[in-house]
């Protein structure tokens, strides 16, 4: 099982002009090495969810992508806090703790994380104050 | 195997690079002194000939040689260059001038738009899902083909209208057994959909003539009679995105960068709540095709005087007659999961050595592009100048 493909990106917190830059590059990125078009779009739901996360709710934060060549991808958003206070809570639909600037803009409608979960063959997320680690897994045929 | 309907010439490039740096699908690339066109990657967008300011880039058509090899020939013309006559009696003028160039008959694809708009709302008000993207625009066809293939079951396999519009002739005219049908095409995007000059036999449309070449015959005829002409409205305005008829749940987007967002968006699940997207890559849609002389903003006006009065019913057709089963098909990328990430490996590793500067001095839109093509066999590291430039300095 070698690493095919190891992408690190910077998301910015409140850098809503670029939300949505990352999950795009990650999108193409995946596309152009043959992962297929119905993970590809499991994919993207997720990965512009959880950017948004760290845009809204985080202090902004790191995302890596890793590609296996068994055909297994795996998304991590790491971000230095403040933490998800609840997560059960936080995994239930329409559950929000977004600004009202957020809100206004049209995010936070509190389906992220369920989202997530839904779309994703792997998650598993882990939070404290001194931050939240969410990692996400995809199966692509080979 | 697709083509691209873009041409090059190279007496007229003075290899100035505009056209590689305009192409949004990097299909563009100068090799040896003259501009190579992937014909993968080319989703005739126009984009590289509206750059081109020397005329070396061009997308051509039929001759009107060609009539002569049919018994009875009819001209399609679509409602975007229609939409450039300030009158109905300029429109007749328009028709007149036209068939004067030598066909039997002038017939205006409206009514075959307005079909293709009754059909895509018909599915979309059943549309339970992820919004549906019509496929009024080949070159929204090949993006998503190309890059945003997620999307493909989204995209209705609607026929473009000119097919429509054959589909029916064909019908109508059976008793010609040579029956020639011509599209006066209004961009370059729509000359690809006919038999020639591009070679695609699927096309009910035997030849697609490109309105740059035909437009100043068309002007030498006009002024000399009128022909009795009337649109469909609903067809018309499917021409621009602000009179198309729209319904609850359409979104409607026009300009390429914003088209290429909402494809985006759309891939995010952001739209779900929409049932169509019908989007225009021409800022204005059709009427802002390059191959059109007038402006746009005038010809939107133009669409409400001409329709005002003298309108016709959308085209009646069969469920089979409207659709296609092209859309679809995959692409000729045949390399396996694992043949892909190790080239796209190689391609990173490449990409990291070289310098970033995306100058295209090597010949190559982007540093990326370039990596590819080393990685390839291509081409060779030295063919970088920054690099061999910082290689002689260091000696």
């Amino acid at each position: 099982m070698d690493s095919v493909l190891h992408k690190e990106y910077t998301v910015v917190q409140d850098d809503y002009v670029n939300a949505g830059k990352v999950s795009s590059d990650i999108k193409s990125t995946l596309s152009e090495i043959g992962v297929s078009p119905k993970v590809l779009r499991k994919i993207a739901v997720a990965c512009y969810e959880a950017e948004i996360n760290l845009i809204i709710h985080a202090y902004g934060g790191k995302v890596t992508v890793d590609v296996t060549d068994d055909g297994v991808i795996h998304l991590e958003f790491k971000d230095p806090g403040p933490g998800i206070p609840d997560l059960e809570k936080a995994l239930t639909p329409g559950w929000s703790t977004a600004s009202e600037k957020a809100r206004g803009m049209g995010f936070g409608a509190g389906m992220g994380l369920p989202n997530i979960q839904r779309v994703s063959d792997g998650f598993h997320i882990e939070s404290s104050q001194k931050g939240t680690t969410l990692s996400l897994e995809f199966r692509t045929a080979i | 195997m697709r083509k691209s309907v873009v041409h090059y010439t190279l007496e007229r490039c003075i290899r100035c690079m505009k056209c590689v740096k305009a192409c949004p699908t990097s299909a563009l690339s100068m090799e040896n002194d003259r501009v190579i066109i992937d014909q993968q990657r080319c989703i005739n967008c126009g984009r590289c000939i509206m750059s081109c300011h020397n005329r070396g880039i061009l997308a051509q058509g039929s001759t009107l040689e060609d009539i002569q090899n049919y018994d009875y020939t009819i001209c399609l013309v679509p409602g975007a260059l229609i939409s450039h006559c300030a009158t109905l009696e300029e429109a007749e003028d328009l028709f007149h001038a036209i068939r004067m160039l030598g066909f039997n008959e002038v017939v205006d694809i409206t009514q075959y738009t307005a079909l293709h708009l009754k059909e895509v709302s018909l599915l979309a008000e059943e549309n339970e899902g992820d919004p549906y993207i019509a496929s009024f625009c080949p070159v929204i066809v090949k993006l998503i083909q190309n890059s945003h293939k997620s999307l493909l079951d989204s995209l209705l396999p609607v026929k473009c209208c000119s097919e429509i519009a054959a589909k029916d002739l064909r019908k109508k005219y059976s008793q010609y057994e040579n029956l020639g049908i011509f599209n006066l095409c209004e961009c370059e995007s729509k000359l690809e959909l006919a038999k020639y000059p591009y070679g695609n036999p699927q096309y009910e449309v035997d030849h697609a003539l490109a309105l740059t070449d035909i437009f100043p015959l068309i002007r030498k005829n006009m002024h000399k009679g009128r022909d009795e002409v009337s649109f469909c409205k609903e067809g018309l305005q499917v021409c621009n995105p602000h009179r198309i008829v729209r319904q609850d749940g359409f979104l409607i987007a026009d300009g390429f960068d914003k088209v290429c967002n909402v494809l985006d968006m759309a891939e995010f699940g952001l739209l779900n709540e929409f049932k169509l997207m019908i989007l225009y890559p021409c800022f204005n849609g059709c009427i802002g095709g390059h191959m059109l002389w007038g402006n746009s903003f005038l010809a939107t006006n133009n669409i409400d005087a001409l329709t005002a009065r003298n309108t016709k019913k959308a085209a009646d057709l069969s469920f089979d007659d409207l659709y296609t089963d092209e859309y679809g098909k995959d692409d000729d990328d045949n390399r396996s999961f694992i043949e892909r990430t190790r080239f796209f490996k190689a391609v990173n590793e490449e990409f990291e050595r070289l310098p970033g500067y995306d100058c295209s001095a090597c010949g190559m839109q982007t540093c990326r592009i370039m990596a590819e093509e080393i990685v390839k066999g291509n081409r060779t590291e030295d063919d970088c100048r920054v690099m061999k430039a910082l290689k002689e300095n260091a000696q």
